[in-house]
């Protein structure tokens, strides 16, 4: 069995990608925690999307969740520029589905943003894990894209809320090291390239207990991701934790309080 | 299988695994890697490469059915004739790795144009690094873009005799390149930074053809089960599947 935490429906234009993963995910027991970062019928990915693009994302989310309940949990975008207005699109989507589920952030606001906070406070009520995506580029950063200095400061501004950090801050290195000591946060292996060391590095500072698996596909090939972790140096309760345990633990959290669950 | 990409050394920018040829043959041997085409990692950043090349030659002189040593070659530097007619006399040099970023260099200034020259007339297959990992990574004093796919694609089609393997290209990177040359005959391609998006391989053999895209790990820097894995799961006939793990490099390195 593995999470996947961190999947996309469609990242650049091949519109056969997501068919190609669902297979595959079968193939190797893989549950996608998926979003959409684009709406079905688009083909860019604005990065501040509008209130109508959020939910036409979603809208694709929920109806690849419905259609495939046994693979599938949600990750339902927002924008946190749109103030009421997320939090409205959570809640209606969370009383809406009745399964596992979380939320996604990506490059719209910068998560240090004072905004986040009433969405985060739903989070920590229905128990959704939180992904938000960090990238410390030495090429330069978008606008609103968060470094992995931001999410330090927003995990420790809601201690009770669990965060998959997004693409270990992309640089793992840096990203590593801004994560030490946060108990609410979990390493996302998800996107970048297989570096010799990554995994082990992340397990030196974060122990394997805050690492989790995430891929990016189909951005990102699935197997390419996965060998991360089993060509790390790890025991296999280790590697067990960071491929599926870790992740089913938090999720285990949000059925127990809420109910939930397939 | 065969390791078409791999370098023996250590790398300034952090603490690498599988840096010795000891470690890289235990890495091998666990994955079933017979063989690997391996340069000296140390010569991305040295400037005497004839340094770094008598080093490699030192370690993988042991093992000559384990290892095709590339030795790299920096036309920029002053006495790299005489440097490279050392590395075929004493070393028995058959492939030359070119690193034109790290070593700031046009494949189509004179420089480049020289070295391309000195390649067709011994024979070598050049191995042109395009990259050595995500630029988004770079140290912040050691910045250094990807080697210009046109550039590539220029020198392919510049020396239809030579032939040319693009090493640690990305994805996107290899399509560009193939774009701009197909379809060269003289052209391959490793796999080690592709990663991606889902049904890569597959689709790098509908574009190309399998006979022209090979296993290669980018070890020590890269987690080599990347590249092995992906060609593991990727749905390719078995016919193909040989081809990239062994029949390609064994074909182009004639080993």
């Amino acid at each position: 069995m593995i999470i996947d935490i961190h999947v996309h429906t469609r990242l650049g234009p091949d519109p056969h990608g997501f068919a190609y993963l669902l297979d595959q995910a079968a193939e190797l027991d893989v549950t996608l925690c998926v979003n959409s970062l684009t709406p079905k019928d688009g083909t860019g990915m604005p990065q501040s999307p509008s209130e109508d693009e959020v939910r036409r994302c979603n809208d694709w989310t929920a109806e690849l969740a419905g259609a495939h309940p046994e693979r599938i949990i949600p990750m339902w975008y927002l924008n946190p520029a749109h103030g009421d207005f997320a939090c409205r699109e959570l809640e209606e989507r969370v009383a809406a589905h009745a399964g596992l589920q979380g939320v996604k952030l990506w490059v719209a606001v910068r998560c240090n943003d004072p905004r986040l906070d009433p969405i985060m406070r739903l989070c920590a009520e229905h128990k959704l894990p939180v992904l938000q995506h960090t990238w410390f580029k030495i090429t330069g950063n978008l606008p609103g894209e968060s470094t992995p200095m931001d999410l330090r400061e927003l995990a420790l501004r809601h201690p009770d809320v669990s965060f998959f950090w997004g693409h270990c801050g992309g640089d793992y290195e840096y990203g590593a090291k801004c994560a030490r000591g946060l108990p609410n946060v979990y390493m996302d292996l998800g996107g970048g390239e297989a570096m010799s060391g990554y995994v082990e590095i992340l397990a030196e500072h974060e122990s394997a207990d805050h690492i989790v698996f995430g891929s990016d596909a189909p951005g990102r090939s699935l197997v390419s991701q996965l060998a991360k972790v089993y060509g790390a140096d790890l025991t296999e309760d280790e590697q067990e934790k960071i491929l599926y345990r870790n992740a089913q633990a938090l999720f285990a959290r949000q059925e127990a309080a809420n109910g939930a669950g397939p | 299988m065969i390791d078409a990409n791999a370098y023996l050394g250590d790398w300034p920018f952090r603490k690498l695994r599988y840096t010795t040829h000891f470690a890289l043959l235990e890495k091998m041997d666990a994955l079933g890697i017979e063989q690997a085409v391996v340069s000296s990692l140390k010569n991305v950043f040295y400037k005497d490469l004839l340094a770094g090349n008598r080093q490699l030659h030192a370690e993988v002189d042991h093992h000559p059915d384990r290892f095709l040593p590339a030795y790299t070659i920096n036309p920029r530097f002053p006495g790299w004739e005489e440097d490279l007619a050392i590395c075929v006399s004493e070393f028995g040099m058959r492939a030359m790795r070119l690193h034109p970023n790290y070593h700031q260099f046009a494949l189509d200034s004179a420089e480049g144009t020289t070295v391309l020259e000195a390649a067709r007339a011994h024979g070598f297959i050049v191995i042109i690094a395009t990259g050595m990992e995500d630029t988004r990574h770079h140290h912040p004093l050691v910045k250094v873009p990807d080697v210009p796919g046109e550039q590539v694609a220029a020198a392919v089609s510049a020396y239809p005799d030579v032939r040319f393997l693009v090493a640690a290209a990305n994805f996107s990177g290899i399509n560009a390149i193939w774009s701009q040359c197909a379809p060269a005959q003289n052209l391959y391609f490793e796999i080690s930074r592709v990663q991606g998006p889902v049904g890569d391989i597959e689709k790098l053999c509908e574009t190309m053809g399998a006979d022209r895209v090979l296993l290669g790990t980018n070890l020590p820097l890269h987690v080599p089960e990347a590249a092995t894995l992906a060609v593991v799961h990727a749905r390719i006939t078995a016919v193909e599947r040989r081809m990239i793990t062994s029949g390609n490099a064994a074909r182009l390195f004639e080993l």
